[in-house]
């Protein structure tokens, strides 16, 4: 009857949040992680919060709190050594690289995987330093959401214009095609020269300044080509 | 490896040291407690309580409980705090079947307040 204790039952419910939390991390993609292994994304909420509730509810012993954070600190050291020492056990708990883009062009299904799309992976490319798509020949998330890619040799010269997404994931992009001053109809003849019977079938098609575009089409290698603008355009 | 192996394990003893002290610590608090509660709800029912037997059993729970409230939700302790107040002002002013209802309350609570704590499925989730 009076087989009572309160600080197992608190280790207990923390380290079932703490395997919940683990697992909505892994299960929401590297878009959550930011130079974190996930397992330390979740330690790095929860802390927080242990730390804080026992601090200002006057009511809660702020033995819980203490509780709770050495838990975690036991729970860190063994996902650290598990990471560290179990290889199968390292992907499952903290995830694999995702190459995203390869020597076939954006891979969709690792993308979508992720959480991510298109225009994240420009993003990416972009704060990486590489403006055009066809400049890289490998790129991926890192399993802690770090980007990486591996330029081709020559990149820096494939980046002369700003190249803008004109379709991403089988839509226009309304404001790059303001931006181009183009008709969407010239993109739409463009894809027909391109063979592309339908635009819902376009993962990517961008367009620099220059006339150069980069065409992707679900579940197939890309490739560019030159365009010429009507009137001269350039951006 | 060793230095993290280390630190698991002190932290763990410390955890469980704790833990087992918290099982023996509180079950003998509540317990005790419910005992002096069960003695004075007899001496009650027979007609033999006076104000003063309540007070010794209030100030009993009052040494009990500055250790408490270490281990156990401070609200918790409070709620018994409450009811034997009233529990000693209803002695002395001879209401004793009113007295008697809050001490079938505090030796209620003193039964199922300890298993609030137990690790059991439905106080876990």
């Amino acid at each position: 009857m009076y087989e009572t204790n309160s600080m197992i039952l608190v280790m207990i419910r923390t380290a079932i949040i703490f395997v919940v939390l683990l697992i909505i991390m892994r299960l929401m993609g590297k878009r959550q992680i930011g130079e974190m292994q996930p397992f330390e994304l979740v330690i790095t909420l929860l802390i927080a919060e242990l730390a804080c509730i026992p601090m200002a509810d006057a009511s809660i012993p702020l033995l819980y709190g203490i509780i709770s954070v050495v838990t975690i600190f036991i729970l860190h050291e063994i996902m650290t050594l598990l990471d560290l020492k179990l290889k199968p056990l390292k992907s499952l708990i903290s995830g694999k690289p995702s190459v995203v883009v390869n020597k076939n062009g954006i891979d969709d299904y690792q993308l979508k995987k992720n959480n991510l799309d298109v225009s994240d992976l420009i993003e990416s490319l972009r704060s990486a330093g590489y403006f055009s798509l066809d400049c890289v020949d490998y790129a991926l998330y890192e399993s802690n959401g770090t980007f990486s890619a591996l330029p081709k040799q020559d990149y820096d010269s494939m980046q002369t214009s700003l190249p803008l997404v004109i379709v991403d994931n089988g839509k226009f992009d309304e404001n790059n095609l303001a931006i181009t001053g183009l008709e969407r109809g010239f993109f739409e003849e463009l894809l027909e020269q391109q063979g592309v019977r339908k635009t819902k079938r376009v993962l990517v098609l961008t367009a620099d300044g220059t006339g150069k575009c980069y065409l992707q089409q679900k579940g197939e290698k890309f490739r560019t080509f030159k365009a010429e603008y009507p009137g001269g355009k350039t951006w | 490896m060793v230095k993290s192996l280390t630190a698991i394990g002190v932290a763990a003893l410390l955890l469980l040291g704790a833990a087992l002290f918290e099982w023996g610590f509180v079950g003998t608090q509540f317990r005790e407690y419910g005992e002096e509660l069960h003695s004075l709800y007899r001496k009650a029912d027979g007609g033999d309580a006076n104000v003063e037997d309540a007070k010794a059993v209030q100030a009993s729970w009052e040494r009990r409980k500055k250790n408490l409230h270490i281990w156990i939700p401070h609200n918790d302790i409070s709620r018994m705090d409450d009811y034997m107040s009233e529990t000693v002002r209803l002695i002395g002013e001879g209401e004793i079947p009113l007295a008697l209802a809050k001490l079938e309350i505090l030796i209620h609570l003193t039964q199922c307040l300890p298993d609030t704590y137990k690790p059991g499925i439905e106080n876990i989730f």
